[in-house]
């Protein structure tokens, strides 16, 4: 893991230098993504999932993830589209972070919901390129690069960003008290 | 160190821990039997155990403390705070010693000592001295005896070790030089005067020029401790008698001595009296006093016979001799209570316990299969089964619990310390203290506690005159309070002091530069401000504690923890600290409640009855129940769940912090014991639901913070209330 939280804070340009790096592709909304395997835990059928109620729609509830509870983010959700629809590929990407929280560090194991992976694969670190200033139609910062490959862009996600704990948890705080039933957002 | 001293040492620190509980308690009943015997069995077994693994320096200080006790026992001398006060310090200087003992040095330090003998100083001068016999000057630890009334007469007073040696006869032969062990004896001190014993040569013809025949007795000064005088023979250990007996034993000793060795006793009386070990007038009186026991033989108990035998075998000092009967009796329930602990690896224990979570969740999924199946003995050959393992989770899950009550007790004697320093009178009220948690947090936590609590008894409540002032008690009061909020226990320090100053907290942090100048912030912003380092409003800084000051270090082995602290205050009510820790290894007996598809656990000990909702009940907030008005909240409403509402409806009655409320579910699943699983920090804002944990099916449940329900419920239709006051 140490080998992980090296190499993510390594500026971009220190990465591209390396090695081509090992991605995995998953189509969402008919669009194409990409992570770092290395963030990546294991990939699971969807499955029974429990929801959580008072909760920004993008956390689509909690998963038993063979004995521990994981949070599961919806990512078309989190990119500010409707949710994923329940379909026959449906799957959840259990992915591991270390992120700096208020609290110190942590350790987290979360699932996103995609409509499907595709495949695992290498894109040369020539072939990424950073990301646009606009235009697309996710946050800049959600993404870490753009990957050419086969002559089409991936968008390479910075799942620290899409994932980060601190910010997830304040809009569900804000979800929380915007709410007419509820209280101590403060 | 080896085990035998690791058990002693933990064991002291219990006795000890018990001790001072107990020396508490006598603060405030003085002379009740009981706590004055416990303290003395305290003491003792210390000082037993001390024995046992030979650590001098505390069987030293422990006996003359023993003294004090012993005599507070019979009534002697009566308890006021001063003497608590120094049997407190006593008390921790034990500990102080376990300390060294622990860290392998072979004797306190010198201020350590140093302290030890004013301890004891303090003691003898005080409450030990007019006692008849004893001297009254403050002994060294490492020789002090000189207030033990011996059974053979009074103390000998000398400075000086008497070692009486005899070599045996083969150790020329074995190539050892008597005189190189004389010789080295020097190092260690010096040899006040010493006779030669020849009594045991023969006559010319019969003498082995190869043989050794010779005998000392030895009057040594020396500073050093009875065992490494023992050391310097120990080449020839099993070649010779030796006897040692430390400065000041008693005249029995002597005398038990004189009997145990092989000349006639009136010749080696009179060798003594020449080296000096004795005078001729104390010799008298300890050879009358050994015929007058030895006449009245029926009524010897601790009389020289078993003297005899321990000075011999050289297991314990002499002092120890008249407590031997006591000692044994103490040891052989040592060893029972030895057989009833054992102490074990925390991995394996975790391994244990992850392992039976597995084993439960997986009984749980055949329980459902075998209900499924409709076979009545399937079904009950099951329900057997995951009875017992429940009860195996249940015991395996014990065994790391512990109950806060331990750690909260140690702030008695700090409250009482501080309050006292600080001329200010406070209670401690403790609540909770059976709250369970798990035993590495319970090690962890003491330290911020003793931080907070210090902080509130300095800072937090008033002086007495102050307190009049605001037309409060004059005593001052400080709660600590536990609690398991499900997922989480929950401590709270709590004083009804002055409360924080918020405009000062929020001008000293202007100030610093923590806030930008002119920014508003919500109270608890500004109190949460005092938990930023190196923070504080103190004017002056106390020794004891600056408000602020490490109150960084505090919320950070919080969350080592992976705990939170939070700070409420109210001017001139006081200060609460909520500290929030995970236990993620709880468990509760949780009651499963369905709504929707998802299930929910309510805390059991929250629930009062349950029963079906009244279908007129209709679509206000609130039922009679029983003639009573009982507000409730569905928790499809409340949690938005999608989906078909049941024809009949169920209603939890809830009871929490004194207020009774309904929860209305679609179903009742029953009774259900779960390992809590908390949330994570993503859903740390959350309110209403405090955790989870996976069914038998495999699927993760809810548990509700019924609390924090009935809050949200009961702020619903008042929104505007909330925001002001958040």
């Amino acid at each position: 893991m140490g080998q992980i939280v090296a190499r993510d804070n390594k500026p971009l340009a220190a990465a591209a230098a390396e090695a081509p790096q090992q991605y995995l592709t998953f189509t969402l909304n008919a669009e194409i993504f990409a992570i770092g395997i290395l963030h990546i835990k294991e990939i699971i059928e969807y499955g029974s999932l429990t929801e959580i109620p008072m909760m920004p729609a993008f956390i689509r509830g909690v998963i038993n993830l063979r004995g521990a509870v994981v949070p599961v983010i919806d990512l078309s959700a989190r990119f500010g589209g409707r949710q994923t629809e329940i379909a026959r590929r449906t799957c959840i990407v259990i992915v591991e972070l270390v992120q700096t929280v208020e609290d110190g560090e942590l350790r987290q194991d979360i699932g996103i919901m995609v409509d499907s992976v595709n495949e695992v694969l290498e894109i040369p670190a020539t072939d990424v390129e950073p990301p646009p200033a606009f235009g697309s139609r996710i946050r800049t910062d959600f993404i870490r690069a753009m990957g050419k490959v086969e002559g089409r862009f991936v968008i390479i996600l910075d799942l620290d960003r899409v994932l980060s704990v601190e910010e997830m948890a304040q809009l569900g705080a804000t979800a929380d008290a915007s709410a007419p039933a509820t209280d101590n957002a403060g | 160190m080896d085990e035998i001293t690791t058990v002693f040492v933990t064991e002291s620190r219990e006795q000890l821990a018990a001790m001072e509980a107990a020396l508490l308690e006598l603060e405030n009943s003085p002379g009740d039997s009981d706590t004055l015997n416990a303290i003395f069995r305290s003491a003792h077994t210390i000082k037993g155990g001390a024995g046992v693994v030979e650590c001098d320096f505390i069987v030293a200080f422990t006996h003359v403390v023993e003294n004090a006790l012993d005599k507070l026992r019979n009534g002697e001398i009566a308890v006021d705070g001063d003497l608590v006060a120094v049997l407190l310090a006593c008390s921790d200087h034990i500990n102080a010693l376990l300390d060294v003992l622990e860290s392998g040095m072979p004797a306190p330090a010198a201020d350590l000592q140093a302290d030890g003998n004013a301890l004891l100083d303090r003691l003898q001068r005080g409450w030990l001295s007019g006692e008849g016999k004893q001297s009254d000057d403050s002994t060294p630890p490492a020789t002090s005896d000189g207030t033990v009334e011996s059974s053979g007469g009074g103390v000998v007073e000398t400075d000086c070790w008497h070692i009486s040696l005899r070599f045996g006869q083969d150790v020329l032969r074995q190539g050892m030089d008597p005189l190189s062990f004389l010789r080295y004896l020097t190092s260690l001190g010096t040899i006040v005067r010493l006779e030669t014993l020849a009594d045991a040569m023969p006559a010319a013809d019969d003498m082995d020029p190869e043989a050794c025949y010779l005998g000392f007795e030895i009057h040594f000064a020396s500073s050093a401790d009875k065992a490494a005088i023992e050391r310097v023979f120990d080449f020839v250990r099993d070649e010779c008698t030796l006897h040692i007996l430390p400065p000041r034993s008693r005249l029995a000793d002597y005398v038990a001595l004189i009997k145990a060795l092989p000349e006639d006793p009136m010749r080696l009386g009179e060798i003594l009296v020449r080296v000096g070990a004795l005078t001729q007038a104390e010799l008298d009186v300890g050879l009358a006093a050994q015929q007058a026991t030895e006449a009245a033989a029926t009524e010897e108990t601790a009389a020289p016979p078993l003297g005899e035998i321990l000075v011999e075998q050289q297991v314990v000092q002499p002092e120890l001799v008249e407590a031997a009967v006591v000692k044994q009796k103490q040891v052989g329930e040592k060893k029972a209570a030895e057989a009833r602990l054992i102490r074990i690896q925390a991995d394996k224990l975790d391994a244990l316990i992850d392992l039976v979570g597995e084993l439960v969740i997986a009984g749980a999924g055949v329980n459902l299969l075998a209900a499924r199946s409709g076979l009545a003995e399937l079904t009950e050959a099951t329900s057997v089964m995951s009875r017992l393992v429940e009860s195996i989770r249940d015991s395996a899950l014990q065994l790391r619990m512990v109950q806060i009550g331990e750690t909260f007790n140690r702030f008695n004697r700090v409250v009482r310390d501080v309050s006292k320093e600080l001329g200010k009178d406070i209670e401690l009220v403790v609540s909770g203290a059976e709250t369970e948690l798990d035993k590495s947090v319970v090690e962890k936590i003491g330290d911020p506690l003793m931080h907070l609590v210090r902080n509130a008894i300095d800072h937090g409540i008033e002086p007495a005159e102050a307190r009049a002032a605001a037309g409060k008690p004059e005593r001052g009061r400080l709660s600590l309070n536990a609690c398991h909020d499900s997922g989480s226990i929950v401590i709270e320090v709590a004083d009804d002091g002055g409360g924080l100053n918020r405009e000062k907290i929020a001008r000293k942090a202007m100030e610093r530069g923590l806030v930008p100048a002119g920014h508003t912030l919500s109270d608890q912003e500004v109190y949460n401000l005092i938990f930023e380092p190196g923070f504080s409003t103190a004017d002056k800084v106390s020794n004891l504690s600056g408000r602020g000051v490490g109150m960084d270090v505090v919320k950070r082995n919080i969350q080592s923890l992976r705990g939170r602290v939070e700070v409420d205050s109210q001017p001139g009510e006081g200060t609460r600290f909520t500290i929030r820790l995970p236990l993620t290894l709880a468990i509760i007996d949780g009651f499963l409640v369905g709504a929707g598809s998802a299930g929910y656990v309510v805390p059991l000990d929250m629930v009062v009855e349950c029963l079906e909702l009244p279908p007129q009940a209709g679509d206000s907030h609130y039922l009679n129940l029983r003639g009573e008005v009982l507000p409730f909240i569905r928790l499809r409403d409340l949690f938005e769940i999608r989906g078909e509402q049941p024809v009949r409806e169920n209603v939890v009655v809830v009871k929490a912090a004194g207020q009774k409320a309904g929860i209305v579910v679609d179903e009742l699943l029953g009774e259900f014991q779960t390992v809590i699983k908390p949330l994570g920090h993503l859903f740390r804002n959350l309110r209403g639901i405090g955790g989870s944990t996976i069914l038998g099916s495999g699927e993760v449940a809810l548990i509700l913070d019924v609390q924090a329900l009935i809050h949200l419920a009961a702020h619903r239709d008042e929104p505007n209330a909330i925001l002001n006051r958040s």
